[in-house]
């Protein structure tokens, strides 16, 4: 059609308007459609009323600590993590790993996650140091699991928690691969995406998740970062704090203190 | 004219799509989706009700077992919740009225989890070999001789 129209005379008094050609129409109109799309999507019904009564989630932001020179390896904590959240079995949101090391070699087990607690162990090599490492969903602050979600299934909350919608979840395992932490499992029973949810429906009624609950020995705690004088908050403050795996910059929330170089 | 043709054709199927695009996506799309960023923002409230909380902690069984919570705050076992050796509260007591008898665990297994020696635990927690524990056997329960709620070392 342009070429058709280039020879014709211009009728009109003012000078002929360039012909707007194919190719530049299309891409204008195809920038007009991304705009209007882009708009369409932009504009969504807003939620309202608070996540749950008397609690405003604006006010936390939660992060853990765990001191692993004081697990004694009991396995109370993923024994209540389970009778809370009604983990499947086999399966674990928190579990505990047992590291026995010597300069020359190492041994990590953790008899399912710890459950149990853990038996008496013989190594081929005599160890030079031991110690337990409690493990879970570090609610990332730059988290994998979330950018890989398909759906928008996984997401972090304005307090600070990494969770997954189980209605929107559509059973795919990106984010189980995609936690480098192995924090994710898919439940046999939902076959949606499961893990650590800080025991969301008890922080937002002031309590303490259930394994910082439990634990006898201090090890685990909770805390929230926007209170002045908490003492999680000051003692990542002040502490030698540190993350697993820090070169993968996914930003854990929880934090280690005592953590071995050998710990992954 | 033929090029103004073009041009409706052009803008019409566009209307069309973004149409069939937003009656598409009120239908796909839920509610709260995006309120505060790419996921269901009511999946929040649905989460921080998804069951009553189960373990009550050493407090809540304090209102019925005070007594028994004093003798273990004064002894080495202060900072083991009840719930730890029993249960979650939520097995005995909800919405106020008990349901169920606590299970008591006297078995050595209990105490072994934290007490047995084992490699990994730090040094100065207590623990004991069984074998050089009074002759001790296994299946022996240790609250034969210790009491649990403030035992003596
Ligand atoms: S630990 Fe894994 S599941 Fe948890 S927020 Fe980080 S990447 Fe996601
Ligand atoms: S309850 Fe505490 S001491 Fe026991 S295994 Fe868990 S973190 Fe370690």
């Amino acid at each position: 059609m342009d070429e058709t129209q280039s020879d014709a005379p211009a009728p009109a008094p003012q000078p002929a308007p360039e012909p707007v050609g194919r190719r530049e129409f299309l891409s204008n109109a195809l920038r007009l459609g991304g705009g209007v799309l882009v708009f369409l999507a932009g504009a969504p019904a807003l939620g309202e009323g608070p996540v749950a009564e008397g609690y405003d989630w604006t006010q936390h932001r939660y992060a853990y600590l765990i001191d692993t020179e004081k697990c004694i390896g009991c396995g109370s904590c993923v024994r209540a993590c389970k009778a809370e959240n009604g983990v499947p079995d086999g399966f674990f949101r928190t579990w505990v790993e047992r590291y026995v090391v010597s300069p020359e070699a190492s041994h990590v087990d953790s008899p399912k996650g710890g459950l149990d607690g853990f038996p008496p162990i013989q190594t081929p090599f005599t160890p030079t140091k031991s110690f337990f490492v409690p493990k879970m969903c570090n609610h990332c602050k730059e988290t994998p699991c979330v950018q890989v979600c398909p759906v928008g299934a996984s997401y972090r909350t304005q307090d600070g928690l990494v969770l997954v919608d189980a209605e929107r979840c559509i059973g795919c395992g990106y984010c189980v691969q995609a936690c480098p932490y192995g924090s994710r499992f898919l439940s046999p029973t939902t076959h949606t995406a499961e893990k650590c949810t800080w025991c969301y429906h008890r922080v937002t009624k002031g309590l303490k998740p259930a394994c910082v609950e439990v634990c006898p020995t201090g090890t685990r705690q909770f805390g929230d970062m926007r209170r002045e004088d908490d003492p999680v908050r000051l003692a990542i403050a002040h502490g030698r704090v540190s993350v697993l795996q820090p070169h993968l910059l996914t930003e854990p929330q929880c934090f280690y203190l005592g953590l071995d170089k050998e710990v992954r | 004219m033929e090029s103004a043709r073009h041009v409706f054709r052009v803008l019409f199927l566009l209307l069309v799509v973004v149409v069939i695009f937003s009656v598409g996506r009120t239908f796909l799309v839920p509610k709260s989706y995006g309120a505060y960023g790419p996921y269901r923002f009511d999946n929040v409230a649905e989460q921080a009700a998804i069951r009553p909380p189960q373990h009550g902690g050493s407090a809540s069984c304090g209102a019925c077992h005070a007594e028994r919570l004093k003798a273990v705050a004064a002894g080495a076992h202060r900072r083991v919740g009840c719930e730890v050796c029993h249960a979650p509260l939520a097995r005995h007591v909800q919405d106020g009225a008990r349901i169920a008898a606590m299970p008591v665990d006297r078995s050595f297994t209990l105490c072994a989890r934290c007490h047995r020696r084992i490699e990994g635990r730090p040094a100065a927690f207590p623990q004991i070999v069984l074998a050089q524990h009074q002759g001790g056997v296994e299946g022996t329960a240790c609250i034969d001789c210790h009491a649990p709620h403030s035992p003596k070392l």
